[in-house]
Protein backbone atom coordinates (compact mmCIF):
# COMPACT_ATOMS: atom_id res chain seq x y z
CA UNK A 1 0.00 0.00 0.00
CA UNK A 2 2.63 2.55 1.04
CA UNK A 3 4.89 1.69 -1.93
CA UNK A 4 2.11 2.87 -4.24
CA UNK A 5 2.38 6.28 -2.61
CA UNK A 6 6.09 6.65 -3.29
CA UNK A 7 5.83 8.32 -6.75
CA UNK A 8 3.20 10.74 -5.39
CA UNK A 9 5.38 11.59 -2.38
CA UNK A 10 8.36 12.26 -4.63
CA UNK A 11 6.30 14.56 -6.81
CA UNK A 12 4.97 16.33 -3.72
CA UNK A 13 8.55 16.96 -2.54
CA UNK A 14 9.54 18.38 -5.93
CA UNK A 15 6.46 20.60 -6.08
CA UNK A 16 6.54 21.78 -2.46
CA UNK A 17 10.25 22.55 -2.47
CA UNK A 18 10.16 23.87 -6.04
CA UNK A 19 13.15 21.78 -7.05
CA UNK A 20 13.81 22.79 -10.62
CA UNK A 21 15.16 20.28 -13.09
CA UNK A 22 14.59 17.16 -11.01
CA UNK A 23 12.32 14.27 -11.96
CA UNK A 24 10.55 12.15 -9.36
CA UNK A 25 12.44 9.01 -10.32
CA UNK A 26 15.75 10.73 -9.63
CA UNK A 27 14.98 10.73 -5.90
CA UNK A 28 16.21 7.62 -4.10
CA UNK A 29 13.29 6.18 -2.11
CA UNK A 30 15.57 5.12 0.74
CA UNK A 31 18.09 7.97 0.87
CA UNK A 32 17.97 10.37 3.83
CA UNK A 33 16.17 13.59 2.94
CA UNK A 34 17.99 15.73 5.49
CA UNK A 35 21.70 16.34 5.81
CA UNK A 36 23.04 14.10 3.09
CA UNK A 37 20.73 12.94 0.29
CA UNK A 38 18.55 15.87 -0.79
CA UNK A 39 20.22 18.06 1.87
CA UNK A 40 17.00 19.45 3.30
CA UNK A 41 16.82 21.57 6.45
CA UNK A 42 14.28 22.71 9.04
CA UNK A 43 12.81 25.33 6.67
CA UNK A 44 12.17 22.60 4.11
CA UNK A 45 10.69 20.39 6.83
CA UNK A 46 7.92 22.85 7.60
CA UNK A 47 7.21 23.25 3.89
CA UNK A 48 6.84 19.46 3.63
CA UNK A 49 4.59 19.36 6.70
CA UNK A 50 2.22 21.82 5.05
CA UNK A 51 2.33 19.94 1.75
CA UNK A 52 1.61 16.58 3.41
CA UNK A 53 -1.40 18.02 5.17
CA UNK A 54 -2.66 19.65 1.98
CA UNK A 55 -2.05 16.74 -0.39
CA UNK A 56 -2.68 13.76 1.90
CA UNK A 57 -4.54 15.15 4.92
CA UNK A 58 -1.82 13.87 7.24
CA UNK A 59 -0.41 15.91 10.12
CA UNK A 60 3.20 15.80 11.31
CA UNK A 61 2.83 17.43 14.73
CA UNK A 62 6.41 18.17 15.71
CA UNK A 63 10.06 17.88 14.77
CA UNK A 64 10.54 14.68 16.76
CA UNK A 65 7.88 12.97 14.63
CA UNK A 66 9.28 14.73 11.58
CA UNK A 67 12.72 13.23 12.18
CA UNK A 68 11.21 9.76 11.74
CA UNK A 69 8.76 10.66 8.99
CA UNK A 70 11.29 12.53 6.88
CA UNK A 71 13.98 9.87 7.23
CA UNK A 72 13.32 8.91 3.60
CA UNK A 73 10.63 8.97 0.93
CA UNK A 74 9.70 5.40 1.90
CA UNK A 75 9.28 6.47 5.54
CA UNK A 76 7.06 9.37 4.44
CA UNK A 77 4.92 7.05 2.32
CA UNK A 78 4.62 4.64 5.24
CA UNK A 79 3.56 7.39 7.62
CA UNK A 80 0.95 8.65 5.15
CA UNK A 81 -0.43 5.15 4.63
CA UNK A 82 -0.73 4.63 8.38
CA UNK A 83 -2.29 7.98 9.17
CA UNK A 84 -4.43 8.81 6.15
CA UNK A 85 -8.13 8.78 7.01
CA UNK B 1 14.32 42.51 -13.70
CA UNK B 2 17.00 40.78 -11.66
CA UNK B 3 17.47 41.10 -7.91
CA UNK B 4 20.50 40.03 -5.96
CA UNK B 5 19.75 39.05 -2.35
CA UNK B 6 22.52 39.15 0.25
CA UNK B 7 21.97 36.71 3.13
CA UNK B 8 22.84 37.15 6.79
CA UNK B 9 25.42 35.34 8.86
CA UNK B 10 25.88 31.68 7.92
CA UNK B 11 25.78 29.01 10.63
CA UNK B 12 29.08 27.53 9.54
CA UNK B 13 32.05 28.29 7.30
CA UNK B 14 31.58 26.43 4.05
CA UNK B 15 34.90 25.46 2.52
CA UNK B 16 35.65 26.99 -0.86
CA UNK B 17 36.38 24.31 -3.43
CA UNK B 18 37.19 26.67 -6.33
CA UNK B 19 40.73 27.59 -7.27
CA UNK B 20 40.90 30.80 -9.27
CA UNK B 21 42.29 34.32 -9.32
CA UNK B 22 39.24 35.95 -7.72
CA UNK B 23 39.26 33.61 -4.76
CA UNK B 24 43.01 33.99 -4.31
CA UNK B 25 42.65 37.77 -4.47
CA UNK B 26 39.85 37.79 -1.88
CA UNK B 27 41.86 35.40 0.29
CA UNK B 28 44.84 37.78 0.24
CA UNK B 29 42.62 40.78 0.89
CA UNK B 30 40.89 39.01 3.74
CA UNK B 31 44.17 38.05 5.40
CA UNK B 32 45.65 41.53 5.06
CA UNK B 33 42.60 43.50 6.11
CA UNK B 34 40.86 41.29 8.66
CA UNK B 35 43.39 38.70 9.81
CA UNK B 36 41.08 35.90 8.65
CA UNK B 37 42.41 33.03 6.55
CA UNK B 38 39.59 32.36 4.15
CA UNK B 39 40.92 29.11 2.79
CA UNK B 40 41.73 27.55 6.16
CA UNK B 41 38.57 28.96 7.74
CA UNK B 42 40.41 30.33 10.77
CA UNK B 43 42.34 33.34 12.03
CA UNK B 44 45.71 34.04 10.46
CA UNK B 45 48.82 33.61 12.58
CA UNK B 46 48.02 36.20 15.26
CA UNK B 47 44.70 34.46 16.04
CA UNK B 48 42.90 37.48 17.48
CA UNK B 49 39.53 36.91 15.80
CA UNK B 50 36.71 35.23 17.67
CA UNK B 51 34.94 32.35 15.94
CA UNK B 52 31.84 34.49 15.48
CA UNK B 53 33.73 37.38 13.91
CA UNK B 54 35.48 34.88 11.63
CA UNK B 55 32.08 33.51 10.63
CA UNK B 56 30.82 37.01 9.88
CA UNK B 57 33.84 37.75 7.71
CA UNK B 58 33.42 34.40 5.97
CA UNK B 59 29.79 35.26 5.22
CA UNK B 60 30.68 38.61 3.70
CA UNK B 61 33.52 37.26 1.62
CA UNK B 62 31.31 34.40 0.36
CA UNK B 63 28.92 37.03 -0.96
CA UNK B 64 31.71 39.08 -2.49
CA UNK B 65 33.14 36.02 -4.24
CA UNK B 66 29.74 34.94 -5.54
CA UNK B 67 29.15 38.48 -6.82
CA UNK B 68 32.41 38.41 -8.71
CA UNK B 69 31.50 35.04 -10.25
CA UNK B 70 28.10 36.34 -11.34
CA UNK B 71 29.59 39.47 -12.88
CA UNK B 72 32.12 37.33 -14.74
CA UNK B 73 29.31 35.50 -16.54
CA UNK B 74 27.57 38.78 -17.36
CA UNK B 75 24.91 38.77 -14.70
CA UNK B 76 23.96 42.29 -13.68
CA UNK B 77 21.59 43.18 -10.84
CA UNK B 78 18.85 45.76 -11.26
CA UNK B 79 18.18 45.83 -7.55
CA UNK B 80 19.88 44.65 -4.36
CA UNK B 81 18.36 43.62 -1.03
CA UNK B 82 20.07 42.61 2.19
CA UNK B 83 19.39 40.57 5.30
CA UNK B 84 21.37 41.57 8.41
CA UNK B 85 25.08 40.92 7.81
CA UNK B 86 24.35 40.91 4.08
CA UNK B 87 24.46 44.71 4.17
CA UNK B 88 28.26 44.84 4.04
CA UNK B 89 28.65 42.84 0.83
CA UNK B 90 25.61 44.60 -0.63
CA UNK B 91 27.23 47.99 0.01
CA UNK B 92 30.39 46.86 -1.77
CA UNK B 93 28.47 45.45 -4.73
CA UNK B 94 26.37 48.63 -4.92
CA UNK B 95 29.61 50.60 -5.20
CA UNK B 96 29.08 52.48 -1.92
CA UNK B 97 32.42 51.28 -0.59
CA UNK B 98 35.29 49.06 -1.71
CA UNK B 99 35.46 45.34 -0.97
CA UNK B 100 38.47 46.08 1.21
CA UNK B 101 36.58 48.67 3.24
CA UNK B 102 33.57 46.37 3.61
CA UNK B 103 35.76 43.54 4.91
CA UNK B 104 37.62 45.82 7.28
CA UNK B 105 34.39 47.32 8.57
CA UNK B 106 32.73 43.96 9.24
CA UNK B 107 35.84 42.77 11.08
CA UNK B 108 36.02 45.90 13.24
CA UNK B 109 32.31 45.77 14.06
CA UNK B 110 32.59 42.04 14.75
CA UNK B 111 35.51 42.62 17.12
CA UNK B 112 33.58 45.34 18.89
CA UNK B 113 30.51 43.12 19.28
CA UNK B 114 32.58 40.19 20.51
CA UNK B 115 33.53 42.19 23.58
CA UNK B 116 29.90 42.03 24.69
CA UNK B 117 30.38 38.31 25.20
CA UNK B 118 32.69 39.05 28.13
CA UNK B 119 29.88 40.39 30.28
CA UNK B 120 27.00 37.99 29.49
CA UNK B 121 26.25 34.78 27.65
CA UNK B 122 24.03 35.40 24.65
CA UNK B 123 22.22 33.10 22.25
CA UNK B 124 19.95 33.10 19.24
CA UNK B 125 16.79 31.01 19.24
CA UNK B 126 15.00 29.71 16.21
CA UNK B 127 11.34 28.70 16.66
CA UNK B 128 9.73 27.33 13.50
CA UNK B 129 6.05 26.80 12.85
CA UNK B 130 4.34 29.23 15.23
CA UNK B 131 2.59 32.40 14.14
CA UNK B 132 3.91 35.75 15.31
CA UNK B 133 1.68 36.30 18.38
CA UNK B 134 2.84 33.31 20.45
CA UNK B 135 6.45 33.95 19.44
CA UNK B 136 6.25 37.58 20.54
CA UNK B 137 4.53 36.51 23.76
CA UNK B 138 7.28 33.98 24.50
CA UNK B 139 9.89 36.65 23.85
CA UNK B 140 8.14 39.17 26.10
CA UNK B 141 7.56 36.66 28.88
CA UNK B 142 11.21 35.71 29.01
CA UNK B 143 12.98 39.02 28.45
CA UNK B 144 14.28 38.35 24.95
CA UNK B 145 13.55 39.92 21.58
CA UNK B 146 12.35 38.88 18.16
CA UNK B 147 15.44 39.70 16.11
CA UNK B 148 14.25 38.43 12.71
CA UNK B 149 10.73 38.29 11.29
CA UNK B 150 11.65 36.11 8.36
CA UNK B 151 8.27 34.69 7.30
CA UNK B 152 4.90 34.15 8.95
CA UNK B 153 6.34 31.03 10.64
CA UNK B 154 10.12 31.54 10.79
CA UNK B 155 11.56 33.80 13.46
CA UNK B 156 14.84 34.39 15.24
CA UNK B 157 15.02 35.36 18.90
CA UNK B 158 18.02 37.05 20.52
CA UNK B 159 18.94 37.65 24.13
CA UNK B 160 20.65 36.12 27.12
CA UNK B 161 21.19 32.40 26.74
CA UNK B 162 19.12 31.17 29.69
CA UNK B 163 16.24 33.43 28.67
CA UNK B 164 16.42 32.19 25.08
CA UNK B 165 16.19 28.61 26.32
CA UNK B 166 13.14 29.53 28.41
CA UNK B 167 11.49 31.33 25.50
CA UNK B 168 12.11 28.36 23.21
CA UNK B 169 10.61 25.99 25.80
CA UNK B 170 7.52 28.22 25.83
CA UNK B 171 7.40 28.17 22.02
CA UNK B 172 7.69 24.39 22.06
CA UNK B 173 4.84 24.13 24.58
CA UNK B 174 2.76 26.46 22.38
CA UNK B 175 3.11 24.01 19.47
CA UNK B 176 6.22 25.09 17.56
CA UNK B 177 7.19 22.49 14.99
CA UNK B 178 10.85 22.79 15.95
CA UNK B 179 13.12 24.95 18.10
CA UNK B 180 16.88 25.30 18.09
CA UNK B 181 19.42 27.64 19.62
CA UNK B 182 22.89 28.86 18.78
CA UNK B 183 25.52 30.58 20.88
CA UNK B 184 26.36 34.13 19.83
CA UNK B 185 28.53 36.90 21.16
CA UNK B 186 26.07 39.76 20.91
CA UNK B 187 22.28 40.13 21.06
CA UNK B 188 22.04 41.11 17.39
CA UNK B 189 19.07 43.16 16.20
CA UNK B 190 17.86 44.00 19.70
CA UNK B 191 17.83 47.16 21.84
CA UNK B 192 20.54 45.51 23.97
CA UNK B 193 23.01 46.50 21.26
CA UNK B 194 22.63 50.14 22.38
CA UNK B 195 25.34 49.37 24.93
CA UNK B 196 27.96 49.64 22.18
CA UNK B 197 26.18 51.92 19.73
CA UNK B 198 28.52 54.87 20.39
CA UNK B 199 31.53 52.67 19.80
CA UNK B 200 30.01 51.32 16.58
CA UNK B 201 29.06 54.82 15.41
CA UNK B 202 32.66 55.96 15.93
CA UNK B 203 33.94 53.06 13.80
CA UNK B 204 31.41 53.67 11.03
CA UNK B 205 32.23 57.40 11.03
CA UNK B 206 35.72 56.60 9.79
CA UNK B 207 34.35 55.36 6.45
CA UNK B 208 33.07 57.26 3.45
CA UNK B 209 30.10 55.99 1.48
CA UNK B 210 29.14 56.97 -2.03
CA UNK B 211 25.70 56.75 -3.62
CA UNK B 212 24.61 53.21 -4.56
CA UNK B 213 24.97 52.55 -8.28
CA UNK B 214 22.21 49.96 -7.96
CA UNK B 215 19.15 50.54 -5.73
CA UNK B 216 19.63 48.78 -2.38
CA UNK B 217 16.60 47.92 -0.25
CA UNK B 218 17.39 47.50 3.45
CA UNK B 219 15.62 44.98 5.66
CA UNK B 220 14.59 47.13 8.62
CA UNK B 221 12.17 49.63 7.08
CA UNK B 222 12.44 48.60 3.40
CA UNK B 223 13.75 51.97 2.28
CA UNK B 224 16.15 52.40 -0.59
CA UNK B 225 19.40 53.46 1.04
CA UNK B 226 21.15 56.69 0.12
CA UNK B 227 24.81 57.39 0.87
CA UNK B 228 23.83 59.86 3.59
CA UNK B 229 21.61 57.30 5.33
CA UNK B 230 24.16 54.47 5.39
CA UNK B 231 26.24 55.38 8.50
CA UNK B 232 23.21 55.72 10.78
CA UNK B 233 21.63 52.63 9.27
CA UNK B 234 24.68 50.46 9.99
CA UNK B 235 24.50 51.34 13.69
CA UNK B 236 20.72 51.39 13.99
CA UNK B 237 20.04 48.11 12.17
CA UNK B 238 21.87 46.19 14.89
CA UNK B 239 19.28 47.45 17.38
CA UNK B 240 16.27 46.79 15.13
CA UNK B 241 14.66 43.55 13.97
CA UNK B 242 15.08 42.32 10.42
CA UNK B 243 11.78 42.16 8.52
CA UNK B 244 12.56 39.78 5.70
CA UNK B 245 9.01 39.03 4.53
CA UNK B 246 8.36 42.76 4.09
CA UNK B 247 11.69 43.12 2.31
CA UNK B 248 10.96 40.28 -0.09
CA UNK B 249 7.55 41.77 -0.84
CA UNK B 250 9.19 45.16 -1.46
CA UNK B 251 11.60 43.48 -3.86
CA UNK B 252 8.68 41.87 -5.68
CA UNK B 253 6.75 45.13 -5.74
CA UNK B 254 9.76 46.87 -7.27
CA UNK B 255 9.34 44.55 -10.25
CA UNK B 256 11.95 41.88 -9.63
CA UNK B 257 11.05 38.64 -11.39
CA UNK B 258 14.38 36.82 -11.20
CA UNK B 259 16.33 36.51 -7.98
CA UNK B 260 19.75 35.22 -7.07
CA UNK B 261 20.88 34.58 -3.51
CA UNK B 262 24.39 35.94 -3.42
CA UNK B 263 26.21 34.15 -0.64
CA UNK B 264 26.49 31.02 1.39
CA UNK B 265 23.47 28.68 1.45
CA UNK B 266 19.89 29.08 0.26
CA UNK B 267 18.13 30.39 3.36
CA UNK B 268 16.62 33.49 1.78
CA UNK B 269 15.49 31.50 -1.24
CA UNK B 270 13.69 29.09 1.09
CA UNK B 271 12.09 31.92 3.04
CA UNK B 272 10.94 33.43 -0.27
CA UNK B 273 9.53 30.10 -1.35
CA UNK B 274 7.51 29.96 1.86
CA UNK B 275 6.25 33.54 1.45
CA UNK B 276 5.34 32.97 -2.19
CA UNK B 277 3.60 29.67 -1.43
CA UNK B 278 1.46 31.42 1.18
CA UNK B 279 0.53 34.06 -1.36
CA UNK B 280 -0.35 31.28 -3.82
CA UNK B 281 -2.57 29.61 -1.22
CA UNK B 282 -4.43 32.87 -0.66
Amino acid sequence: MSDELIPKVKQMIIDALRIDGMEADEIDSDAPLFGEGLGLDSIDALQLVVAMEKDFGVVVPDAATGTKVFASVRAMAGYIAENQK
Amino acid sequence: MTGWLFPGQPLRCEQFTDHNHDLEQLHQLCCEVTGYDLLKGQSCSDGTLSNHTALQIHGVVSSLYRSRCLKKVGDVPDLLAEHSLGIYAALAVAGCMSEQAALELVARIGNSMSRLAGSREYALGCPIGLLVDPVEAAARNNGVYVANYNTSRHFLLAGEKQNIEAALAECQAAGAFSVSSFACEAPLHTPLMAEISSELAAIVAEYRFTEPQVPLIESVAQTTLSAAAIPAFLVDELQQPVWWERTWKAVRTAGVTRCIEVGSGQTLTKFNRWIDSEADRV
